[in-house]
């Protein structure tokens, strides 16, 4: 009975507490918070025109982000973003009122899904050692740069700068010689504190850059070796002193791109920072100031960071190229309008057919930057409606394709990346210096034959170190070897060439009638010299780092063997690897893959002799004075259309010296949600991610 | 005891440095370095690259990296992250432990609690039909591919059924205007569950001195309502509705984590009572004629009790860890996610931190364990 009782006590409480809490819970619901409702308001006007603009430090060459190279390529040449011409208001626009009543606040956000969180918001870190792809996707937009791209072409075209600058000229100053140019800036553009952007803002950022010695890519754009320090003769005349004559990348594509950052928001940090003894200290306090209201002139300003969970940014409505037309003509020609405030317009005459024409925004009222653990989730997020895009340098995978395929609301886009994965050589070692040993390689490899039935068209077969989708430098003209062949015209053209060669087998290889396969596999190939060919390893990433790289080693190997050429793959780890290649140069051939800028004067760096010693980035020791000498010419070349035409020889040089037989590159494919967003295109260069999903172009529904 | 205590203080010492030097020497056997990932910028000059390595004292012979190290890790400063540069170690998981800890310390106690319930059920009840559902559902959830089930979870739940958040541990959207980082919220969140239970073990305490703890007390009660003011506080701090927005998105992670761990439990306590159910004492208590609950509850789950709490108390400690599948699914940004990307990206002194801090805890869980035997087992006692 004693316990009947108990138990009735108790459950009276339970009953009554537990309602207790109800009524809390609802009570926490309602009110006491913080939160405000966000309603996404419904466009239902017209879109006057597709937005795009100069994009505001999009990443048009290519930032390694740490987990992508796990995923993609192998090493990846770091460049800097740019920035491009943006303007400012003094007061952040929280929210667009609608006039809805009932006290809502209507916005229009851009949702956007990254896979990294940031690992800092200071401009300064981010492009020095805090270097991440996830940092520039949310910070790169905010500054301005002289000079950036154009939308899809990549013209060269000024942003800050109010025309093209003055040529270069050798100058004598207090006994020193330099090399100068003259830039004009435009008037009006602003900072989001109200002040205006000038010359002193570009001599600052450049200055610290160089004083402060500022490492990760900070060289590659202030590069100490060239820039001497820069002058303002007026507030919106700026006057470059180089040590000594700047090539295109050291000028147009380096210091030119520099963000730009805003000196009276600054100066304190530096000075600080200056005070701190030695140069290392002195970019720690830099490094370690954590921004607050920073300045912008982007489309956006910096918001908010809740860490691990969002960053976000919030329209700039004072952006001084809100409402520019951009207008791009089949003839080449580039123009860009603001009624009343600037014209522009270089590349040839204007008129004709329009490629591309678009009014910049930003129309959307924010960009929310929200962090996923893992692509499945959101890639649920996208399905569900949580977010609009997402930004990924590798794009999605072909089972996450799959599963978006059919989707409602949502259009899957697939773009050429700026990338390539080669088959390198050892040049020390015979007979891998034999030009006609490479070319019999080079034909052996069926790449469309791996990437279109064993790949399933997950890969595209490339042929040059600069990739078809980078349109202003690519040569269409390039030897292809070995395209079209059928496997019997390819073994028969592989005998020929090593037979011309001097090459010898004890039993040469067969193809079948049919010319299907090889039925009898050559064996016992001796070099020129009579020695037999040793035994060659091929160190190529495994299935685990890259199914696709480890498929082509495994047939590769596959293919040498039916001829003779005793090669063996070796399928380890990237970092073994590039210990083994870069850091030792112990190797006979290996499968890599890089990750490039549009500017291609990486050519220089990877094929160049002086460029072949330990820890070089010409590991196979190509040597070619050749060569050299074409990319020594590259180097210093300060006109556009010269660079081109050395570029193209260039590709044209090495398709047929083959140091690096390129295999092919992958697309980038990505999927967005066409019933919320439309873009002003969707055709670019390693994707839309590459321009850090248009956020100041794109027009949300 | 005290002797025991000492000798155990000196013994973790000792583990410790055997955990910082082993860390350390496995990670410095991985090939290449955090600078490798500047190394391979081709616009970058030699000498640059070399001043990349000086600024993460990679530039230093390994010996001397490791003495910094040593240092670092002894004075309780960890050094400064590569990957979060330049902030130190110690706030970086200062930042991330308190996401995990109410994530994972949530989901161990529910799972606990659930698998002890269901154990110390079926283990009473033999081959009926609870036990048979209940071990072979466990079993099944034990085994089951961790990846596959959170995802199949948020499928259902998130995607089809729309009833919980995909993912992450806040809505971008409330909290983009608000005033406290998610941090302030969790460390709130973590103060009230140790408030709560500093209350509820002081309320037995006193009930118990009181000798009120017996039929009709009124323990439960005053534990219950001290529970339930919980929310009223919450109400009126202003941040309630954003600890509610977290809460909302701990339940499918929770949920997941309970379904796939409380069979561990459930089996141990059951094979635990299995052995005290056969005890003279269980028994004795039936012969008395003592309610069944009775001499379940209090006789033999009781008893039972001692591997589960050492179970229990592991588990709780190596919550701060994490889980990497779970967090990355989950895209809840905590411990094992930020272990996991140091050691990928080579962060050598986030991994050394992250390490020893995991480390530092086990040691205390296995003192704390050893102390509390002695309480649970009055015959244990340490010379």
């Amino acid at each position: 009975m004693a316990r009947t009782t108990h138990t009735t006590h108790t459950t009276k409480w339970l009953i009554w507490l537990t309602g207790l809490g109800l009524i809390l819970a609802l009570l926490v619901q309602l009110g006491c918070t913080r939160e405000v409702e966000v309603v996404r308001e419904v466009v239902v006007t017209p879109t006057p025109q597709p937005g795009a603009a100069p994009q505001a430090g999009v990443p048009q060459a290519t930032v390694a982000p740490a987990g992508a190279g796990l995923a993609t390529a192998a090493p990846v040449p770091v460049t800097p973003a740019t920035a491009a011409p943006q303007a400012a208001a003094t007061q952040p626009p929280p929210a667009t009122g609608a006039g809805s009543g009932g006290g809502e606040i209507e916005e229009k956000v851009y949702q956007l899904g990254i896979s990294a969180d940031l690992t800092t918001t200071n401009v300064w870190a981010y492009l020095g050692p805090d270097t991440t792809i996830w940092n520039q996707y949310v910070l790169g937009g905010g500054k301005p740069a002289l000079y950036t791209y154009s939308a899809q072409r990549y013209d060269w075209i000024p942003s800050l700068a109010a025309d093209f600058p003055s040529a270069l000229l050798e100058e004598s100053v207090a006994g020193q010689t330099y090399w100068t140019t003259e830039i004009a800036l435009k008037h009006g553009v602003k900072w989001s504190d109200g002040q205006d952007v000038t010359a002193e803002d570009f001599l600052f950022t450049a200055h610290t850059a160089a004083d402060l010695e500022l490492t990760g890519n900070w060289p590659s754009i202030v590069d100490p070796e060239f820039f001497d320090h820069a002058e303002a003769l007026d507030s919106y005349t700026l006057k470059i002193y180089f040590k000594k004559k700047p090539g295109l990348a050291r000028w147009q594509f380096g210091l030119a791109f520099m963000p730009i950052f805003s000196r009276a928001y600054w100066a304190p940090v530096v000075a600080e920072a200056r005070q701190a003894g030695e140069i290392v200290e002195q970019q720690k306090v830099l490094y370690s100031h954590v921004p607050q209201d920073e300045p912008s002139a982007g489309g956006y300003r910096f918001g908010k960071w809740e860490r691990g969970a969002f960053a976000e940014n919030t329209r700039n409505p004072d952006y001084y190229f809100t409402d520019s037309v951009v207008t791009e003509y089949a003839g080449g020609a580039y123009a860009e309008a603001k009624p009343g405030v600037y014209e522009f317009s270089a590349y040839g005459e204007t008129g004709g057919d329009k490629t591309l024409e678009y009014t910049v925004g930003p129309y959307a009222d924010g960009a929310i930057y929200s962090v996923y653990g893992s692509q499945d989730a959101a890639v649920l997020a996208l399905k569900k409606g949580d977010i609009d895009f997402m930004l990924n340098p590798i794009g999605l995978s072909r089972g996450l394709q799959e599963q978006l395929q059919g989707e409602d609301g949502l259009t899957t886009i697939e773009n050429p990346s700026d990338g390539v994965r080669y088959l390198g050589f050892n040049f020390r070692r015979p007979p891998l210096d034999n030009k006609a040993f490479r070319q019999a390689v080079a034909t052996l490899i069926d790449k469309e034959f791996l990437t279109d039935t064993v790949l399933q068209g997950v890969a595209i077969p490339v042929y040059s170190m600069v990739p078809e989708g980078n349109r202003a430098w690519y040569n269409a003209d390039v030897p292809l070897i070995g395209q079209g062949m059928s496997r019997a015209e390819r073994v028969a053209q592989a005998v020929a060439l090593l037979k011309d060669a001097g090459f010898t087998w004890e039993t040469e290889p067969r193809v079948s009638e049919d010319g299907r396969f090889v039925e009898q596999q050559g064996e016992g190939l001796r070099m020129p010299n009579g020695e037999p060919i040793p035994e060659l390893t091929m160190l190529a990433p495994g299935p685990g780092y890259d199914p696709l790289r480890s498929t082509f080693a495994i047939w590769i190997e596959r293919w040498l063997n039916e001829v003779g050429i005793p090669l063996r793959a070796d399928l380890t780890g990237f970092n073994l690897i590039v210990e083994k290649v870069f850091d030792q140069q112990d190797f006979d051939l290996w499968v890599l893959g890089w990750s490039l800028t549009l500017y291609p004067d990486y050519l220089e760096a990877f094929f160049h002799s002086r460029n072949s010693e330990l820890e070089g980035f010409n590991p196979g020791g190509y040597n070619n004075p050749e060569f050299d000498r074409l990319a020594d010419e590259l180097l210093e070349e300060t006109d556009l259309e010269t660079a081109r035409r050395q570029v193209f020889q260039m590709q044209s040089f090495l398709a047929d010296d083959l140091p690096y037989v390129v295999l092919f590159t992958t697309p980038i494919v990505e999927t967005y949600r066409s019933d919320r967003l439309e873009f002003p295109y969707t055709d670019n260069l390693g994707g839309l991610q590459d321009a850090a999903g248009l956020t100041t172009t794109v027009q949300i529904k | 005891m005290t002797g025991y205590l000492v000798r155990r203080g000196g013994q973790i010492v000792l583990t410790l440095f055997l955990i910082v030097t082993l860390t350390f020497f496995l990670v410095q056997a991985q090939p290449g370095d955090y600078a490798a990932f500047y190394a391979f910028n081709p616009d970058l000059p030699a000498e640059v690259r070399e001043q990349i390595r000086a600024t993460f004292g990679l530039d230093k012979p390994l010996w001397q990296q490791y003495l910094i190290h040593l240092k670092n890790t002894f004075t309780g400063n960890f050094g400064v992250s590569f990957g979060h540069f330049p902030r130190p170690v110690i706030e970086v998981l200062a930042e991330r432990v308190p996401r995990t800890a109410v994530l994972f310390l949530t989901a161990t106690v529910a799972s606990f609690y659930t698998g002890f319930l269901l154990g110390k059920a079926i283990a009473w009840r033999r081959g009926g039909l609870l036990e048979y559902t209940a071990t072979i559902s466990g079993a099944t959830l034990f085994t089951v591919f961790t990846p596959a089930f959170a995802l199949m979870m948020i499928w259902v739940f998130a995607f089809k059924l729309g009833w919980f958040p995909v993912g992450k541990f806040l809505d971008p959207l409330v909290w983009r205007s608000a005033e406290v980082s998610a941090n302030y919220v969790f460390g709130f969140m973590l103060l009230t569950a140790a408030a709560f239970t500093v209350f509820a073990f002081l309320a037995l305490f006193v009930f118990r001195r009181a000798g009120r703890l017996g039929k009709g007390s009124l323990a439960l009660p005053v534990i219950l309502a001290g529970g339930l003011a919980i929310p009223l506080i919450w109400a009126f701090s202003g941040i309630g509705g954003l600890a509610l927005d977290i809460l909302k998105h701990m339940v499918l992670p929770i949920a997941t984590l309970t379904l796939i761990s409380f069979a561990g439990t459930m089996l141990l306590t059951r094979n635990s009572m299995l052995e005290t159910v056969r005890e003279d004492y269980v028994m004795a208590a039936r012969a008395k004629g003592l309610p069944e609950k009775l001499v379940r509850d209090r006789h033999a789950a009781r008893n039972a009790l001692l591997p589960v709490v050492t179970s229990l108390v592991y588990s709780l400690i190596f919550a701060i860890d994490g889980s990497v599948i779970i967090e990355g699914i989950f895209s809840w940004p905590g411990t094992g996610m930020t272990l996991l990307q140091a050691v990928r990206t080579e962060d050598l002194p986030l991994v050394m931190g992250a390490m020893v801090f995991i480390g530092l805890f086990a040691l205390i869980a296995h003192m704390i364990v050893d102390v509390l035997y002695v309480y649970l087992d009055p015959r244990i006692r340490y010379q």
